[in-house]
Protein backbone atom coordinates (compact mmCIF):
# COMPACT_ATOMS: atom_id res chain seq x y z
CA UNK A 1 0.00 0.00 0.00
CA UNK A 2 2.82 2.35 0.90
CA UNK A 3 4.50 1.70 -2.46
CA UNK A 4 1.29 2.64 -4.22
CA UNK A 5 0.94 5.85 -2.20
CA UNK A 6 4.52 6.88 -2.96
CA UNK A 7 3.97 6.16 -6.65
CA UNK A 8 0.75 8.21 -6.59
CA UNK A 9 2.49 11.14 -4.90
CA UNK A 10 5.29 11.00 -7.46
CA UNK A 11 2.85 10.91 -10.38
CA UNK A 12 0.83 13.80 -8.92
CA UNK A 13 3.86 16.05 -8.37
CA UNK A 14 5.27 15.39 -11.83
CA UNK A 15 1.84 15.89 -13.42
CA UNK A 16 1.40 19.25 -11.67
CA UNK A 17 4.66 20.55 -13.12
CA UNK A 18 4.17 19.09 -16.61
CA UNK A 19 0.60 20.33 -16.79
CA UNK A 20 1.47 23.84 -15.62
CA UNK A 21 4.47 24.47 -17.85
CA UNK A 22 3.25 22.73 -20.99
CA UNK A 23 -0.08 24.40 -21.79
CA UNK A 24 -1.47 27.91 -22.03
CA UNK A 25 -5.04 27.78 -20.74
CA UNK A 26 -6.22 26.47 -17.38
CA UNK A 27 -8.48 23.93 -19.02
CA UNK A 28 -5.65 22.57 -21.19
CA UNK A 29 -3.37 22.45 -18.17
CA UNK A 30 -5.91 20.46 -16.19
CA UNK A 31 -6.54 18.01 -19.02
CA UNK A 32 -2.85 17.54 -19.79
CA UNK A 33 -1.95 17.18 -16.10
CA UNK A 34 -4.66 14.55 -15.64
CA UNK A 35 -3.44 12.75 -18.73
CA UNK A 36 0.17 12.71 -17.51
CA UNK A 37 -0.95 11.48 -14.08
CA UNK A 38 -3.02 8.69 -15.62
CA UNK A 39 -0.16 7.67 -17.90
CA UNK A 40 2.28 7.46 -14.99
CA UNK A 41 -0.14 5.33 -12.98
CA UNK A 42 -1.24 3.00 -15.77
CA UNK A 43 2.26 2.39 -17.14
CA UNK A 44 3.64 1.78 -13.64
CA UNK A 45 0.88 -0.72 -12.84
CA UNK A 46 1.31 -2.54 -16.16
CA UNK A 47 5.09 -2.74 -15.70
CA UNK A 48 4.62 -3.94 -12.12
CA UNK A 49 2.44 -6.84 -13.23
CA UNK A 50 4.86 -7.76 -16.02
CA UNK A 51 7.78 -7.77 -13.61
CA UNK A 52 5.73 -9.78 -11.08
CA UNK A 53 5.57 -12.72 -13.48
CA UNK A 54 9.25 -12.66 -14.41
CA UNK A 55 10.89 -15.30 -12.20
CA UNK A 56 14.38 -13.80 -12.02
CA UNK B 1 17.70 39.35 -44.48
CA UNK B 2 15.69 36.14 -44.41
CA UNK B 3 13.61 35.19 -41.41
CA UNK B 4 15.81 32.16 -40.76
CA UNK B 5 18.75 34.40 -39.90
CA UNK B 6 16.83 36.46 -37.36
CA UNK B 7 17.62 35.74 -33.74
CA UNK B 8 15.40 36.58 -30.83
CA UNK B 9 17.15 38.20 -27.89
CA UNK B 10 15.71 37.67 -24.44
CA UNK B 11 15.81 40.65 -22.07
CA UNK B 12 18.37 40.56 -19.27
CA UNK B 13 15.62 40.33 -16.66
CA UNK B 14 14.55 36.99 -18.14
CA UNK B 15 17.99 35.56 -17.37
CA UNK B 16 17.77 36.91 -13.83
CA UNK B 17 14.32 35.35 -13.36
CA UNK B 18 15.55 32.04 -14.73
CA UNK B 19 18.54 32.13 -12.39
CA UNK B 20 16.41 33.04 -9.36
CA UNK B 21 13.92 30.34 -10.35
CA UNK B 22 16.70 27.79 -10.36
CA UNK B 23 18.20 28.96 -7.08
CA UNK B 24 14.93 28.98 -5.11
CA UNK B 25 12.23 26.80 -6.68
CA UNK B 26 9.14 28.89 -7.42
CA UNK B 27 10.80 32.22 -6.60
CA UNK B 28 11.27 33.16 -10.27
CA UNK B 29 7.51 33.15 -10.73
CA UNK B 30 6.87 34.78 -7.38
CA UNK B 31 9.00 37.79 -8.30
CA UNK B 32 6.95 38.20 -11.46
CA UNK B 33 3.71 38.22 -9.48
CA UNK B 34 2.64 34.81 -10.75
CA UNK B 35 1.44 33.60 -7.36
CA UNK B 36 -0.59 30.66 -8.55
CA UNK B 37 2.13 29.37 -10.82
CA UNK B 38 4.75 29.89 -8.12
CA UNK B 39 2.67 28.00 -5.58
CA UNK B 40 1.98 25.09 -7.91
CA UNK B 41 5.43 24.73 -9.45
CA UNK B 42 7.51 25.72 -6.46
CA UNK B 43 5.30 23.70 -4.14
CA UNK B 44 5.64 20.60 -6.28
CA UNK B 45 9.44 20.86 -6.42
CA UNK B 46 9.79 21.59 -2.70
CA UNK B 47 7.41 18.75 -1.82
CA UNK B 48 9.28 16.36 -4.10
CA UNK B 49 12.65 17.32 -2.59
CA UNK B 50 11.51 17.20 1.03
CA UNK B 51 9.71 13.89 0.48
CA UNK B 52 12.92 12.51 -1.02
CA UNK B 53 14.93 13.55 2.01
CA UNK B 54 12.28 12.22 4.37
CA UNK B 55 12.40 8.84 2.64
CA UNK B 56 16.15 8.69 3.14
CA UNK B 57 17.24 9.48 -0.40
CA UNK B 58 20.85 10.13 -1.32
CA UNK B 59 22.20 13.32 -2.87
CA UNK B 60 25.04 12.77 -5.31
CA UNK B 61 28.32 14.65 -5.33
CA UNK B 62 31.65 14.07 -7.05
CA UNK B 63 34.02 13.77 -4.12
CA UNK B 64 37.17 12.77 -5.93
CA UNK B 65 37.50 9.56 -3.94
CA UNK B 66 36.12 7.51 -6.85
CA UNK B 67 38.26 6.74 -9.86
CA UNK B 68 37.51 6.34 -13.57
CA UNK B 69 34.01 5.21 -14.48
CA UNK B 70 32.84 5.26 -10.86
CA UNK B 71 33.59 8.98 -10.72
CA UNK B 72 31.97 9.62 -14.09
CA UNK B 73 28.82 7.78 -13.05
CA UNK B 74 28.34 10.29 -10.24
CA UNK B 75 28.14 13.22 -12.66
CA UNK B 76 24.68 12.77 -14.31
CA UNK B 77 22.79 12.28 -11.01
CA UNK B 78 24.73 15.14 -9.48
CA UNK B 79 23.61 17.41 -12.34
CA UNK B 80 20.02 16.29 -11.70
CA UNK B 81 20.39 16.99 -7.96
CA UNK B 82 21.96 20.38 -8.63
CA UNK B 83 18.70 21.39 -10.30
CA UNK B 84 17.23 21.86 -6.84
CA UNK B 85 19.38 24.96 -6.45
CA UNK B 86 19.74 26.29 -2.94
CA UNK B 87 18.02 23.21 -1.45
CA UNK B 88 20.99 21.14 -2.60
CA UNK B 89 23.38 23.80 -1.25
CA UNK B 90 21.73 23.85 2.17
CA UNK B 91 21.84 20.05 2.38
CA UNK B 92 25.50 20.09 1.35
CA UNK B 93 26.30 22.75 3.98
CA UNK B 94 24.62 20.82 6.78
CA UNK B 95 25.69 17.40 5.49
CA UNK B 96 22.11 16.18 5.13
CA UNK B 97 21.36 13.51 2.53
CA UNK B 98 24.96 12.85 1.51
CA UNK B 99 25.50 9.83 3.76
CA UNK B 100 26.55 6.82 1.71
CA UNK B 101 26.66 3.93 4.15
CA UNK B 102 25.06 0.45 3.98
CA UNK B 103 22.71 1.14 6.91
CA UNK B 104 21.37 4.20 5.14
CA UNK B 105 20.95 2.34 1.86
CA UNK B 106 19.14 -0.50 3.62
CA UNK B 107 16.09 1.64 4.29
CA UNK B 108 13.05 0.36 2.42
CA UNK B 109 12.35 3.78 0.95
CA UNK B 110 15.96 4.57 -0.01
CA UNK B 111 15.46 4.12 -3.77
CA UNK B 112 12.18 6.03 -3.68
CA UNK B 113 13.97 8.86 -1.91
CA UNK B 114 16.73 8.87 -4.53
CA UNK B 115 14.17 9.09 -7.31
CA UNK B 116 12.25 11.90 -5.64
CA UNK B 117 15.44 13.91 -5.11
CA UNK B 118 16.61 13.40 -8.69
CA UNK B 119 13.22 14.26 -10.15
CA UNK B 120 12.86 17.34 -7.92
CA UNK B 121 16.01 18.76 -9.50
CA UNK B 122 14.94 17.85 -13.04
CA UNK B 123 11.48 19.34 -12.53
CA UNK B 124 13.06 22.53 -11.25
CA UNK B 125 15.03 22.84 -14.49
CA UNK B 126 11.63 22.90 -16.26
CA UNK B 127 10.32 25.45 -13.75
CA UNK B 128 13.43 27.58 -14.31
CA UNK B 129 12.88 27.55 -18.09
CA UNK B 130 9.23 28.44 -17.56
CA UNK B 131 10.19 31.44 -15.40
CA UNK B 132 12.59 32.51 -18.15
CA UNK B 133 9.93 32.17 -20.86
CA UNK B 134 7.29 34.03 -18.86
CA UNK B 135 9.70 36.89 -18.18
CA UNK B 136 10.78 37.02 -21.84
CA UNK B 137 7.14 37.26 -22.91
CA UNK B 138 7.18 33.95 -24.72
CA UNK B 139 4.43 32.60 -22.46
CA UNK B 140 1.30 34.20 -21.14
Amino acid sequence: MRHFLVMTAFAALAAIVFGTVAKDTNRDRLVYGAKVFAEFMVIALVLSWILYFIPF
Amino acid sequence: MSKDNETEHAPGMAWVMGMVGWLVPGFGHLLQGRWGRALLLGGAVWACFLAGLWMGGHLFVVTGTEQGWAALMQVPPMIANLGSGVLYGICWFFGVGFADDPAHAARATYEYGNTFLLVAGLLNYLVMLDAFDVSAGRKS
